[in-house]
């Protein structure tokens, strides 16, 4: 008798706890597909700027983004990438121009460096240097002096290895989109 | 002795603060509190869940049988945390992704399963609410305290941003301190209010060293 | 000199606290002027600041918690001037301050005071500011920089071979017209501090002999140059006047050798396959947790009992 209290009260408290949840995920549901979209939105509009529209597109583990606008059609491509940063995985997105010839724009949206340090690659100062950056031959970097050639960025004083890392980072899903797209 | 619901309510929030007296929910309390914001939201998030489940851990208290009372105390809370987990990500998706994986984590509060099983399953439901509000309450305010003084001084209120102090170092430091603050201020506060009982009975807060 | 670790009776020194610091920070003067002689007077103060605001905190301290006012037995002095010896010349003034209140309240003062402590005040200071300013922290202004020769900010001589592969020659470290901290480049000058310590007995021999053999030793077998990572960093100022520190390292004659092993693995390690160049410091700080466990299974057994 006691033994089947148990089991009627427990399965009575998961049951009604599995309705509520249910109920709350159903509502919650929408919203959170709404807000994934938006994030996506404002990371492609930014770095691929005048997009009025794009396409996602998915191959080999690769997702980018093309772009276009009313006017003149293809704007140029916003690719995800991914890599390891100095403390943890660094998620980003960069945009090219249609004819492949100079990046549109950079945008870190995840990354687990140094406050103060490595979490710089996430300040508007360090992202602005991919604008209008040569996109051929890869990115490079320089240290403690201003870039010269029109492939290169500063890295952050004191965090060598995050500015690499992102470098890195790019050059890697830049030629892997290249073979596959 | 039956003591009064004002009792119930405040004792969360200095006595018994679950953060700076019991230590319990340390987890959150060292690892979200990078900021005001996201240690307040922490703290409100953890008070829903709190409040949610000591409110039907009391009304079930009866029908639950004891041998199955935690298991039965953890679905309750899950479900709540899963809830209020839904809800941030739902609307307030850059809190959420800020608090990560330590909203879900609520489940594992100690102040969450504690006060069901210490207060709420054998009190009514008027004292299992003003007791949880309590704790909440002070959890939030503890919460919220470490993270503004972390991020003042990690946001360079006193000159150059100090970066350890949104490390998980500086929240160990904060922390100690605050804890070091609050045992300074109940020494005074006690040696002024009440002299010491000179029969000093064992377990006795009146008497002797406490 | 053999010093042997016995029960009492003891044999009475007439070495006093304050005199065995007085006798390491005449050992660390040497350091301490070549540090202004390369970085300017802008080393010459903070130096100073440092040691002030050590010693204020420290009696500060005392007054509110209510003991003995301690600031005469010269400790607090002593972590103020190490404090100051491994921080970077162009570091802001303020800062160093910090460092100071931060190393005697939170590695001193409230583990209880001296002889309670558990890391070395002076390194607490330090890990504090490399994580508080990690930019000042790591910004190195140029031997020689004030006199307006040269360029104003170089990396270490560990920072440029581990970042880009660049070497230093040796009697440039040795001499200490490098980048660095404050009293951590002149392998000359730290080295006549050192040996006048070990000639005095302040310091034991094991302790900087099993670290810098530990070093030198492993850095050779990872291929790396065991000259160079003896004199480049601050390996001799950690070994000679850090690890050696009386309240924060082993008391036994084994437990000096673990010690020494031990952080001289840690430098290794940092060094070589970490993301920082130079690991002197958590070397000394982790091995400082380590030293309550260390005493306790070194403790020689007490004659007639089983071991």
């Amino acid at each position: 008798m006691k033994i089947l209290k148990m089991i009627v009260v427990l399965t009575l408290i998961g049951l009604i706890s599995g309705g509520v949840l249910a109920y709350v995920y159903q509502w919650a549901e929408l919203k959170i597909a709404a807000n994934q979209v938006r994030e996506t939105d404002a990371a492609v509009f930014k770095v691929v700027p005048g997009t009025k529209s794009y396409k996602t597109i998915a191959k080999d583990d690769l997702t980018y983004f093309e772009c276009f606008d009313d006017v003149d059609g293809k704007l140029g491509t916003a690719i995800l990438c991914q890599g390891n940063g100095y403390q943890g995985v660094i998620k980003l997105i960069v945009g090219v121009n249609a004819d492949f010839s100079k990046f549109t724009g950079m945008s870190v949206l995840e990354q687990l460096e140094t406050p103060g340090l490595g979490a710089k690659i996430s300040e508007a100062v360090f992202q602005a240097q991919f604008n209008n950056l040569a996109a051929r031959p890869p990115i490079e970097y320089v240290k403690g002096i201003s870039p010269s050639k029109p492939n290169e960025i500063q890295a952050i004083t004191g965090a060598t290895i995050s500015s690499r890392s992102v470098v890195n980072i790019i050059n890697k899903t830049i030629e892997e989109w290249l073979r596959v797209k | 002795m039956k003591k009064g619901l004002m009792f119930e309510l405040l004792k969360g929030l200095w006595d018994e603060s679950p953060t700076f007296r019991q230590l319990l929910g340390m987890c959150p309390t060292l690892a979200v509190t990078t900021s005001i914001i996201n240690g307040f939201s922490m703290g409100v998030a953890t008070l829903f869940v709190l409040l949610c489940s000591s409110v039907i851990v009391s009304l079930l208290r009866s029908a639950i049988p004891k041998e199955i009372r935690i298991a039965a105390y953890v679905v309750i809370i899950a479900a709540f945390v899963t809830v209020a987990d839904l809800f941030l990500k739902a609307n307030f998706a850059d809190i959420s992704k800020a608090l990560g994986p330590f909203v879900p984590l609520i489940v594992v509060n100690c102040i969450i399963l504690g006060r069901a099983e210490a207060f709420a399953s054998k009190h009514g439901v008027i004292p299992s609410f003003v007791d949880a509000l309590g704790m909440g309450l002070g959890f939030t305010l503890a919460l919220t305290l470490i993270g503004s003084i972390r991020e003042l001084l990690g946001s360079g209120m006193l000159g150059q941003p100090w970066v350890i102090m949104i490390l998980p170092s500086g929240a160990f430091i904060t922390l100690g301190l605050l804890i070091a603050l609050m045992n300074v201020i109940k020494d005074k506060t006690k040696a002024k209010l009440a002299p010491a009982c000179p029969l000093a009975c064992p377990g006795c807060e009146q008497g002797g060293v406490n | 000199m053999n010093f042997l670790l016995s029960p009492a009776p003891h044999i009475r020194d007439n070495k006093s606290v304050t005199i065995i610091m007085c006798v390491v920070m005449l050992a660390l003067l040497p350091a301490t002027l070549g540090g202004v002689y390369f970085f300017g007077w802008s080393a010459a103060i903070l130096v100073l600041l440092s040691v002030i605001s050590a010693v204020a905190t420290e009696l500060v301290m005392n007054k509110m918690m209510k003991r003995e006012v301690s600031i005469m037995d010269g400790s607090a002095a002593l972590t103020g001037l190490l404090l100051a010896l491994c921080v970077s010349p162009s570091l802001p003034y303020y800062q160093v301050v910090f460092g100071a209140i931060f190393a005697i309240i939170i590695g001193k003062q409230l583990f209880g005071g001296l002889g309670f402590n558990v890391f070395n005040p002076a390194l607490v200071g330090r890990a504090f500011l490399a994580a508080a300013f990690p930019v000042h922290m790591t910004t190195w202004a140029n031997a020689f920089a004030y006199r307006g020769l040269d360029a104003v900010t170089q990396a270490t001589p560990l920072a440029a071979m581990k970042f880009s592969g660049q070497g230093t020659s040796y009697l440039a470290l040795f001499y200490g017209n490098v980048g660095g901290c404050i009293g951590e480049t002149s392998v000359l000058l730290l080295l006549l501090g050192g040996l006048y310590l070990l000639y005095k007995g302040i310091i034991d021999w094991r302790i900087p002999i099993s670290y810098l053999g530990t070093v030198a030793v492993l850095s050779f077998v990872f291929k790396a140059d065991p000259i160079f990572h003896l004199l480049a960093g601050g390996l001799l100022l950690g070994a000679f006047f850090m690890a050696t520190d009386y309240v924060t390292s082993p008391i036994t004659a084994k437990g000096m050798w673990i010690f020494g092993i031990g952080a001289g693995i840690l430098v290794v390690i940092i060094r070589l396959f970490s993301g920082l160049p130079e690991g002197v410091m958590y070397s000394i700080l982790f091995m400082n947790a380590f030293v309550p466990l260390i005493n306790r299974y070194t403790r020689p057994r007490i004659l007639g009992r089983k071991k």
